[in-house]
């Protein structure tokens, strides 16, 4: 099967977003009839080398060869034309449309009389084409009253109704059971014996150990390892996916104050979301949360800071229990999040860096309801001196900021008056490097002050190097506790990542 | 050298155009009308155009609020009727109800409670802003109809001063209408309330982030809008003398074009009530001028429609290009 030339041959693949190297002189070639697992971090480039491949950024660099031919892939449609379809993680499908609409939205086959659909020949191609995959559904049954599963598989033969040479599917099985993963499987199966070429991207390692012939690791947007299938396991998969040198970029002067507990939670739930979640947080300490994405962290901020209140267990705000469901009254209680989404929570970009960052502590520069302006000015002057804030002026807009200042605007705001716990969602995600330095300084100063540190991140060095204590969640459960001397990032990775196929084969039992 | 300094003016040109292309509008259109008619360039025009626009203007004001975060309030014109009826009940000269304290503060009570049922669903509830004050606009004008068909005349000379008398040369109205402007612009450039509702039209997740209780500041928008609407019911029956259940018909239009033409975005987060009260004002010399042109009131309302789109549009372009 090897020897045949590849479908699809990929060399020194580049793509820069600002300062961001995204994807790195990445080499790839995928051949007919294989499935080709591909892994990495979040962020480590798969998505971003997908949709290259897909037509969403023209302006890469390098080199892509379809059938030994060069060519330029600059667009989704030339992309489609040339046999290539994406499935993305996120279902793209008209929830009130039937299947025979989805599959042929924007390309419906035509009847006599132009300007007006078959609806016979739409349903018989979407019934053979169900059929080829192993699929029976109604084509007249509207999405919205199919399965995540089966929406799912609809969306996978929507790519495959135009008979792609190479089919990518991005996290598919994401949303999945058992029992439907196994469903997809077959259709997956049955796709490769007609030929068809598939990059298969998954965090869930077991799923690409069962399916791949072939498995390429990316980092850093860098391929750090492609071999068959029998070369790899899971532990030198995730070894490859984490494996650096770090902790000595990270300062870490700060360290736990063991009787003075400034948070406690336990049995925290909240339905489809996480549960029981229990855990302590001491002063001066920062507590890393690792996980994969929709392990529920954020979620967990977001009811620790009352954005989306839990709905039972017990929350202790330095020994006296609260209830927090608003995050009006988690900010009286001493509590700030800085959220993951800086564009949409956690910055007004229209309005200037000054105003955001007065924002949240108006109630201190104020009197009487009215702003003391001059007060304001030199708390947020000193704010952005002492953070390294670059923006023209006080007055400009925070839109027009870089993204790494923005950053330090979202968290520079709760320090005007600094808070008694700090939650960190990804704080340092898609910055550049000096200003992911500078906040991971603020982080330690900050729990030398003795401020209650949570920080979620989905960079296993970033969690190793800053954290006192690690909590891993997986699929809304807290999966492991490490001290900072006992964790490593395979165990780290392990826990936030193997046990999806352990909880699998817990449930047949 | 010289094309770059060149550059840069036609750049501050086109940013003063950007800030302050508003005030220089309402120059030109004044300029233009008092060229053409000797009639528009007198001191009684000049004072009975700002007549003309106390009422619109002080609704617009209240208007601006709930536009600046992203709401809108259609309700104004039928709870003007609403609050404009309840106040010349009080005001009969020979009625029994006759009671001047009570024509002055029942129609701010009656647009403060208006507010506070468009506020409590739209904020409490979580309906569109668009929807809620839609629905209220048709009950509250069935409502002013059911309770009085006929206008209510004969209303008392002492209550008929707040509308009709002037201090020096200025009619009392307009005095209102400049303290309604004075207040507001200090509530939202001086106050912590003003912030939050910048914020909340700005990005209404982020202020929630920040802690700021969304709720309650779009509450209060909603009583803001409601108290300016009392107000205007009440230089608007004293000034006719009389209140009849199809008054402000609308005038929700007249107020949204005000603070549109002034720059608001209706998406939130933008807009300043000297530029709202600068576009009542813009409104209110062409419908006057025009008139002393002699122009038929259709042909007026197809010019100032349209003059309505290009002001926004020029806007935007304008912003674009800054």
């Amino acid at each position: 099967m090897l020897d045949a030339p590849a479908v699809i041959r990929m060399t020194g693949i580049r793509k820069a977003f600002g300062a961001t190297q995204a994807v790195n002189h990445v080499d790839l070639d995928i051949f007919a009839g294989e499935v080709h697992g591909l892994v990495g971090e979040n962020g480590a480039g798969k998505s971003t080398l997908m949709r290259i491949l897909a037509g969403f950024y023209p302006d890469y660099e390098g080199r892509i060869e379809l059938a030994d031919k060069e060519v330029r892939i600059i667009g989704v449609r030339q992309a489609r034309q040339l046999g290539i379809a994406l499935v993305h993680q996120e279902l793209s499908l008209v929830p009130e449309l039937s299947v025979a609409e989805n599959i042929f939205l924007g390309r419906e086959p035509a009847a006599g009389i132009p300007g007006f659909i078959s609806r016979s020949k739409a349903a018989e191609q979407t019934r053979s084409l169900l059929r080829e995959i192993g699929l029976e559904i109604e084509p007249w049954k509207k999405v919205s009253q199919l399965s995540m599963a089966f929406q799912q598989l609809v969306e996978i033969a929507k790519g495959v109704s135009i008979r792609p040479r190479v089919l990518i599917l991005d996290e598919p099985s994401s949303s999945l059971t058992k029992t439907e993963t196994r469903e997809l499987f077959k259709v997956i199966h049955r796709l490769k014996q007609i030929g068809t070429a598939i990059i298969y991207i998954s965090h869930k390692l077991d799923e690409i150990l069962e399916l791949a012939q072939r498995i390429t690791v990316l980092r850093d947007g860098v391929k750090v390892g492609s071999d068959t299938r029998d070369k790899w396991d899971e532990q030198s998969l995730v070894r490859a996916m984490v494996g650096r040198e770090f902790s000595s970029l990270f300062p870490h002067n700060h360290s736990p104050q063991p009787k003075n507990v400034a948070l406690s939670v336990k049995n925290l739930s909240r339905p489809r979301t996480f549960r029981n979640i229990s855990f302590e947080l001491l002063q001066g300490e920062v507590l890393g949360i690792y996980g994969l994405v929709g392990a529920g962290r954020s979620e967990l901020l977001e009811s620790l800071f009352g954005l989306e209140p839990a709905a039972c267990g017990e929350i202790r705000v330095f020994g006296e229990r609260v209830k927090i469901r608003h995050p009006w009254s988690a900010k009286r209680l001493g509590i700030a999040l800085v959220p993951e989404d800086r564009r949409r929570r956690g910055l007004v970009l229209m309005q200037s860096v000054g105003r955001n960052l007065s924002l949240p502590v108006l109630k201190y520069l104020s009197s009487l309801g009215f702003v003391k302006s001059r007060q304001e000015n030199r708390e947020v002057a000193e704010i952005i001196s002492s953070f390294k804030i670059h923006a023209a002026s006080p007055a400009a807009a925070a839109e027009t900021l870089s993204g790494g200042n923005q950053q330090k605007v979202a968290l520079g705001k709760w320090l005007l008056r600094p808070p008694r716990i700090l939650l960190l969602d990804e704080p340092t995600r898609g910055i550049d490097v000096l200003a992911k330095a500078e906040i991971h300084a603020a982080i330690d100063r900050l729990a030398q002050e003795g401020l209650a540190i949570i920080l979620v991140s989905s960079e296993l060095p970033e969690i190793l190097g800053m954290s006192d204590r690690i909590l891993v969640m997986r699929e809304g459960e807290i999966a492991g506790e490490f001290t900072r001397e006992a964790a490593s990032a395979e165990d780290l990775g392990q826990a936030a990542m193997a046990g999806a196929g352990q909880r699998l084969a817990g449930e047949a039992r | 050298m010289i094309e770059q300094s060149k550059g840069r003016d036609s750049l501050k040109i086109l940013a003063a155009l950007r800030d302050y292309g508003i005030y220089f509008a309402l120059v030109a259109v004044i300029i233009v009308f008092a060229a053409v008619s000797p009639e528009f360039r007198t001191r009684e025009n000049a004072l009975l155009v700002l007549l003309q626009v106390s009422v619109t203007g002080i609704v617009s004001i209240g208007m601006l609020f709930t536009i600046l975060t992203a709401g809108i309030d259609l309700s104004v014109g039928s709870l003007l009727a609403v609050a404009g009826l309840f106040s010349a009940i009080f005001a009969q000269q020979d009625s029994p109800h006759f009671n001047l304290w009570l024509a002055i503060s029942v129609p701010i009570l009656t647009g403060l409670l208006g507010g506070l049922l468009n506020g409590s669903i739209i904020a409490g509830a979580g309906v569109n802003a668009l929807i809620v004050t839609l629905g209220t606009l048709t009950a509250f004008r069935g409502f002013a109809v059911w309770y009085r068909v006929n206008p209510i005349y004969n209303l008392a000379p002492s209550y008929r001063l707040i509308g009709q008398s002037a201090i020096g040369p200025v009619p009392v109205p307009v005095l209102f209408l400049l303290a309604t402007a004075i207040a507001a612009s200090i509530v939202l450039n001086l106050t912590r309330f003003g912030r939050y509702v910048y914020a909340v039209g700005g990005n209404q997740e982020a202020a929630r982030a920040a802690g700021i209780n969304v709720r309650l500041v779009k509450l209060c928008v909603y009583l803001i809008s409601g108290f300016s609407v009392g107000l205007g019911a009440l230089v608007f029956t004293s000034r006719l003398g009389a209140a009849q259940a199809i008054s402000g018909q609308g005038l929700e239009l007249q107020a949204i074009a005000a603070t549109v033409v002034g720059g608001a975005s209706l998406f939130g987060g933008k807009g300043t009530v000297s530029k709202t009260l600068v576009g009542a004002l813009i409104i209110g010399v062409l419908f006057n001028g025009l008139v002393m042109l002699n122009v038929s009131s259709p042909v007026q309302q197809m010019v100032i429609g349209a003059i309505i789109i290009s002001a926004v549009y020029l806007d935007g372009i304008l912003k674009q290009k800054g």
